[in-house]
């Protein structure tokens, strides 16, 4: 690593209006390094690598690929110039199939001008073959769930076979198993000789893939060191500038009468039987793999699925739920998996917050806007929404501030059954404490907390009771302090 | 509560902190008054790009011609853009909706016949003739959402059928003839209240009636959009329609209730138009469902909805007006005005866009 760098930028800059989101931030990263990019939400770890993939321009800096100096100017541009990156989030095209996604621009052609479909499967499954990704490569991406759209994402950009890879927070979709395959890909990718920037907000992956980490906080660059002198707390200290409370301040709880109970919860190849009840003050963990199910147990009991049989019982009335209108009426609040599912993206930070808790903010169909603005407040402080400007269109945020306000809307819709799925992807370390303290807050107001979690330290600090899945059914169930990360992999592989 | 939002206002991007802090309260209150101001007119002037657009124009005509700068013309122009922006006022929550309305023409000229037949052959009065045709646009519009979102069929399509429809059935009501034709007129029945005709031609205090119907109407716009769940939910609809839905907020509900609103602005504009034509028929208002959208998109609304607003598109009509008035003024046929329009539709489109972009509103 001694020779020069493959690719190195110099006090890039660039700014949005009303964020410096880069401040003359230098960067290299050599040929076959993993270059792990660290930060808090909103510092600037994605303008950066979209800057490099040609997606977003620099307002000035040089960047110096193999010596010379080079204006990417498109991400087709990146491509010709050997970049290739995955987008935090993701930038697959729902209608057109797994395979169509992955050779999007580039269709090989057979004679005559005509599409090459059966060679283009056959290519297509192969590349998913090296992620050992079981998907047809025929079906449309929008049936796939969200782990599988990342890693079609991932598969696309490798079929390009590009030198410099970027990826942006590719495993914050990603159960325990597959990141554990991308680790092994990102590694032997390292080996051939390509050069890979890898964001993430989970510290444990980067001695596992990284050999230096650069810690990025407000738009400037705070440091670079190699993975060996990048312990946890040194890496937090450096991100958050302050030192950080106890990460999972679970307090207990005593939980009371059972708010929410299934029985018997079918759905034909997808869940089997599904038996558990969730108590006031009580935070339930659903933890399983690719394909357990997790999801489609949430989505069934927010009415966004069809149950075949089955009983739900709310309070100790049985309900049918048939529409989130009518979930929402029952007290229920669910935050989706993949955040844009839930978010408004033209409409402001406040507006988004709110959109679940209008009832609470009005009377008689006006808005109260002054309520509404102290709503919106005390969740960006809370939770750190950066920039705190509540009128920003929630678009302008980074992706983990979207999250933030995703969790916000359900925090304070006044739900009394709440449902996360993965309730701090994308949140970085410094907030997460933050966020599970007002969980806290919420079940010693008697509130019930169903959590997916593909986490094993959040889940086994936070869950008061822990339900392994596999293929649709429940293999196991844990107290909290029962049970070990592996104990809990076991009950589910 | 006091507490954070002093949290809130001393981030570090905030220009104020670049003030020395030795001079004390005053300057500091100042330098805050000046930078809050100053984001007033960021969010607010930058979000206007057609009121610029608007200013240029009236700028330029008032040195190209003589006789474009002066009270009169001004409430010519008035008159003459009204039914355009009370269309548009109702377009706007449409298309926000991220629906568009194709049928606002026909509405329009069966809420007319039907006011115009009621009063004139039927013998009604003049409120309930009113109310009559104002009904049947709401009606109309009721249908129109209830098609859309219990027949799961696209906007356009629907509307583009409800445009036909209402179209034929205000031929049927008029038997194609105007109301009050000069036929039934020889008869001595089927005459014009007077006070229909002031609906459109009439003046309070010297400034046009059509004036205050606008006014009226786009301050009840801006109210809903800006100050009512109902808006909310338009622009969270409009927005992304899947969040909305998982949100709690419902969609036919929405879509009904803003189509509704739609027909009845289209039964309004229908009136208003009897009024200054002194007569109805089943043909007014072609046409004008295309001059509504042009006149939302002018005003920076979205065509793929979530963002916009009414009083962008009130603007957006008063520049189509201007500009038909300026250009006829400036002795321009009618033909290039058509291409002029067309041009300058999407030169403010890309403004917009370029504007958005940059300034991240
Ligand atoms: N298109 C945009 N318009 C305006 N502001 C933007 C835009 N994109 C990003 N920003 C702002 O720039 C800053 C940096 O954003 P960026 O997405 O790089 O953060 P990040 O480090 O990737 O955060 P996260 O961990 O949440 O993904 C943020 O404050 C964000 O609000
Ligand atoms: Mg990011």
């Amino acid at each position: 690593m001694s020779e020069k760098p493959l690719l190195r930028l110099e006090a890039i800059d660039k700014s949005f209006p009303g964020v410096h989101a880069l401040d003359h931030v230098d960067f290299d990263l050599y040929k076959g390094e993993t270059h792990i990019l660290l930060g808090e939400n909103g510092a600037g770890k994605s303008t950066l690598v979209k800057i490099l993939s040609g997606s977003l321009p620099k307002d000035s800096g040089r960047i110096i690929l193999r010596g010379k100096q080079v204006e990417i100017t498109s991400p087709y541009h990146a491509r010709s110039l050997g970049i290739g990156m995955v987008y935090q989030e993701l930038s697959l095209i729902p209608s057109l199939s797994v395979a169509e996604n992955i050779f999007l621009g580039r269709l090989p052609k057979s004679r005559f001008f005509f599409v090459d479909w059966p060679g283009i499967y056959k290519k297509a499954q192969q590349i998913l073959k090296r992620l050992n990704l079981n998907i047809d490569p025929t079906v449309p991406v929008r049936h796939l769930s969200l782990a599988e759209q990342q890693l079609v994402e991932i598969a696309k950009v490798l079929s390009l076979n590009e030198q410099i890879l970027l990826f942006d927070e590719p495993t914050s979709a990603l159960s325990e198993e597959e990141r554990q395959q991308l680790f092994n890909l990102v590694n032997e990718l390292r080996e051939r000789g390509i050069s890979i920037i890898y964001i993430s907000h989970h510290l444990s992956e980067v001695p596992l893939v990284g050999q230096r980490v650069t810690v990025l906080r407000d738009g400037k660059k705070i440091a670079t060191l190699p993975v060996n002198e990048a312990d946890e707390d040194t890496i937090i200290r450096m991100m958050v500038g302050r030192e950080l409370k106890e990460q999972f301040p679970k307090e207990e709880t005593s939980p009371g009468k059972p708010i929410l109970k299934v029985q018997g919860l079918e759905i034909k190849g997808a869940l089997n039987h599904v038996d558990f009840t969730l108590h006031e003050g009580e935070i339930v963990g659903i933890f399983g793999l690719l394909g357990a199910g997790c999801t489609t147990l949430v989505r069934a009991l927010f009415g966004l699925e069809k149950i075949d049989s089955g009983k739900i019982y709310i309070n100790g009335r049985r309900v049918t739920i048939s529409s989130p209108e009518k979930a929402i009426g029952l007290g229920l609040g669910y935050l989706t998996r993949d955040r844009k599912d839930g978010l408004i993206h033209p409409m402001s930070v406040v507006s988004n917050i709110t959109l679940a808790s209008l009832k609470g903010i009005s009377q008689l169909g006006l808005l109260k806007h002054r309520k509404e603005r102290q709503v919106g407040e005390k969740y960006v402080n809370e939770l750190r929404i950066h920039p705190p400007d509540l009128t920003r269109k929630l678009m302008y945020l980074s992706g983990g501030n979207q999250q933030k306000v995703a969790l916000s809307k359900w925090l304070c819709s006044g739900s009394k059954i709440l449902i996360f799925d993965e309730p701090t992807r994308g949140i970085d370390v410094g907030t997460k404490a933050e966020i599970f303290q007002l969980f806290n807050q919420l079940t010693k107001e008697g509130v019930g907390i169903l959590m997916i979690s593909s986490e094993l330290p959040e889940i086994l600090a936070m869950a008061d009771r822990i339900f392994a899945m596999r293929r649709g059914t429940v293999t196991a169930e844990y107290r909290r302090g029962e049970t070990t990360q592996e104990k809990l992999l076991k009950s589910v592989s | 509560m006091g507490e954070q939002r002093k949290k809130l206002s001393t981030t570090k991007n905030n220009p104020k902190s670049t003030i020395p802090s030795r001079v004390p309260s005053v300057a500091s209150l100042m330098s805050q008054w000046i930078s809050m101001g100053g984001e007033v007119i960021r969010k607010n002037l930058l979000k206007g790009g057609p009121i610029i657009a608007l200013l240029f124009l009236i700028i330029y005509l008032a040195f190209a011609s003589p006789y474009f700068f002066n009270l009169s013309n001004f409430l010519n122009i008035t008159r003459q853009s009204s039914i355009n922006a009370i269309l548009a006022i109702g377009q706007t929550m449409v298309i926000i909706g991220a629906g568009i309305d194709l049928s606002v023409g026909a509405v329009l000229a069966l809420s007319a016949s039907m006011s115009a037949v009621a009063v004139s052959y039927w013998g009604l009065n003049l409120a309930v003739g009113i109310l009559l045709g104002l009904g049947t646009g709401a009606l109309t519009g009721f249908i129109t959402g209830v098609i859309i979102t219990k027949g799961r069929i696209p906007d356009f399509v629907a509307t583009l059928a409800m445009m036909t429809t209402a179209r034929g059935l205000a031929l049927i009501l008029t038997q194609g003839l105007p109301v009050p034709s000069h036929f039934t007129a020889l008869k001595l029945v089927g005459y014009l209240p007077a006070g229909l005709i002031w609906l459109g031609s009439g003046n309070v205090l010297g400034v046009p009636v059509p004036a205050i119907v606008i006014v009226v109407i786009t301050i009840l716009g801006w109210m809903v959009m800006t100050r009512t769940t109902l808006g909310r939910a338009i622009y969270a609809v409009g927005g992304n329609r899947e969040a909305a839905r998982i949100s709690g907020i419902s969609y036919v509900r929405t879509k009904i209730i803003t189509y509704t609103i739609m027909g009845l602005l289209a039964g309004v504009a229908g009136i208003v138009l009897t009024g200054r034509l002194n007569s109805a028929n089943a043909l007014m208002g072609e046409g004008a469902e295309l001059q509504s959208i042009a006149a939302v998109v002018i005003g920076g609304t979205n065509l793929f909805g979530g963002e916009g607003g009414v009083v962008g598109s009130l603007i957006g009509a008063f520049i189509m007006g201007i500009l038909g008035n300026g250009l006829n003024l400036l002795n321009v046929s009618a033909f290039w005005q058509r291409v002029i329009l067309g041009l300058i539709i999407i030169g403010v489109v890309i403004f917009d866009q370029w504007r958005r972009r940059r300034f991240a509103v």
